[in-house]
């Protein structure tokens, strides 16, 4: 029926695009192209890659582009696209799962320290079983070096009771521990496939 | 009804006063919030993005100790987090089974959720709480502020009307205030890069206190911790890196109500916020 050229793409590339739709779970190839989603988006102002884009992007199965973006680190995961897209794009859904696969592939872009919060904030929890606002920022200021960045307001948040100052304590650490070792060894296929790169699973 | 509520990690750090106001604001109307003994985190955004199963297998381990009680939220973050493991788990056996193996429990997605907003404006009701108030929040004109995640997607949250909310304004009215209309309600102030990129979050911020200023607001009053510290506190950053000096008041809506329910001020935690509350309410009598 269709008359318009067909577009084929490579074997490594139609692989990208599979593992991205399992790991999203979002139909990519529904996307009009009708950058509502960048329309809304808090942040495409500023992205190098906008949201409408990089769903175009991972269509033709330009990994190592999507995958090294900036972009991907700055969205706030606000959910705007998602909710506003009209064909159901989860965008959001889209974003952790390169968030994922950069990180897993060895890609993430030069500067951002997202990656390094998110893993001091999880094993946090892991340990603690909530947050500790006070040990998250110590940690955080250790790995980045960035130990000058708002340090101004440490003094004024202690004195409006806005920090903790011990950590909290919460029963069952054995069995969070295995909880959270059990969430990693389930989600290591998922891992060696993007280091693969789209190999043949 | 009977809930068992989740503060959350916020409440017990950067929103002590959203804790301390919830608390103070359930009492006066009668509202029993016993807390989930043994919480832990919901892994929030870090999960998410991190390991998709942990960023369920954390909400259902909470869920499932609720034993069949509506859970009460105040966080937006948790709600969102608790929604979306409610959402993906009750959707799909085959992740429910994932989650459980995580987990060690069978949990089927369908303890209830609720957050505050919810629980005062459906389940009281705004007719009950207006009689309830003793000193109206006459003249007070307030913005309000719902950010990304009570709304967002409507699909996983059913909140209210994902563009235009109007939970908190009808809140707000009942304890006598003016409830302005303005159209950054659900806009995202960026705080889920509070640490890690600040850059980002002055532009959003920036964004939103200058749109409360042209609506004509006195203050802005919000309903999530991230958001509110954003906020407040971001002020000063906005005034060095713009030139543009806001001094708007951003309380919790649990603050708001509790002093219209003639709550002290120090029961509520008025002395956590960061831009100073005081004159305004002296000035408009309160």
């Amino acid at each position: 029926m269709s008359t318009t050229r067909e577009t084929r793409l490579d074997d490594e590339a139609a692989d990208f695009v599979a593992l991205v739709e399992a790991e999203s779970g979002t139909p990519l190839a529904a996307c009009l192209q009708c950058a509502k989603c960048t329309a809304g988006c808090p942040v495409a102002a500023r992205a190098d890659i906008k949201p409408h884009v990089l769903v175009r992007l991972v269509q033709l199965g330009q990994r190592d582009e999507v995958l090294s973006s900036r972009m991907i680190w700055e969205c706030t995961s606000c959910q705007t696209c998602t909710t506003r897209c009209p064909q159901k794009v989860d965008i959001a859904a889209l974003n952790d799962a390169l968030r994922r696969l950069s990180r897993a592939a060895g890609k993430v872009v030069g500067g951002t320290t997202v990656p390094t919060f998110n893993d001091i904030f999880l094993r946090t929890i892991r340990r603690l079983g909530r947050m500790y606002e006070m040990g998250l920022m110590t940690s955080f200021k250790l790995r980045t070096g960035n130990l000058m960045a708002d340090v101004d307001k440490f003094p004024m948040m202690l004195a409006k009771r806005k920090l903790a100052l011990l950590p909290p304590h919460v029963r069952g650490a054995a069995e969070r521990k295995r909880l959270f070792e059990r969430a990693r060894r389930a989600g290591e296929p998922a891992a060696a496939g993007a280091k693969a790169g789209g190999e043949k699973k | 009804m009977s809930y068992v509520f989740y503060p959350g990690c916020s409440l017990e750090g950067t929103a002590r006063d959203f804790g301390q106001s919830t608390m103070a604001v359930a009492k006066a109307l009668g509202l029993e919030l016993p807390e989930l003994p043994d919480w832990t985190c919901c892994g929030s955004t870090a999960a998410h993005q991190t390991d998709p199963l942990l960023a369920l297998a954390l909400p259902a381990k909470n869920l499932a100790a609720a034993g069949g009680k509506t859970v009460a939220v105040c966080c937006a973050a948790c709600y969102s987090r608790l929604k979306t493991a409610n959402h993906e788990i009750s959707a799909s056996p085959d992740v429910r089974r994932k989650v459980a193996e995580v987990t060690g429990i069978d949990y089927d997605g369908r303890t209830p959720v609720l957050h505050l907003l919810e629980i005062l404006a459906k389940d009281i009701g705004l007719a009950k709480i207006a009689a309830r108030v003793t000193r109206p929040l006459k003249g007070l004109r307030v913005v309000s502020y719902y950010g990304c995640l009570l709304s967002r997607p409507p699909e996983i949250t059913n909140f209210d009307n994902a563009e235009n909310p109007m939970l908190m304004d009808n809140v707000m009215k009942a304890a006598g205030a003016e409830a302005i209309d303005w159209p950054h309600k659900t806009e995202c102030c960026g705080a889920s890069y509070s640490i890690t990129d600040v850059s980002i979050v002055l532009a959003l911020t920036r964004e939103i206190l200058s749109m409360a200023r042209a609506a004509g607001a006195d203050c802005i009053v919000t309903a999530c911790p991230l958001c509110q510290i954003n906020l407040d506190m971001r002020q000063k950053d906005v005034a060095k890196k713009f030139g543009e000096e806001y001094n708007l008041p951003v309380f919790y809506f649990t603050q708001l109500l509790g002093l219209a329910l003639g709550l002290e001020p120090a029961s509520l935690g008025l002395g956590s916020l960061v831009v100073d509350p005081m004159p305004l309410l002296a000035a408009k009598d309160f």
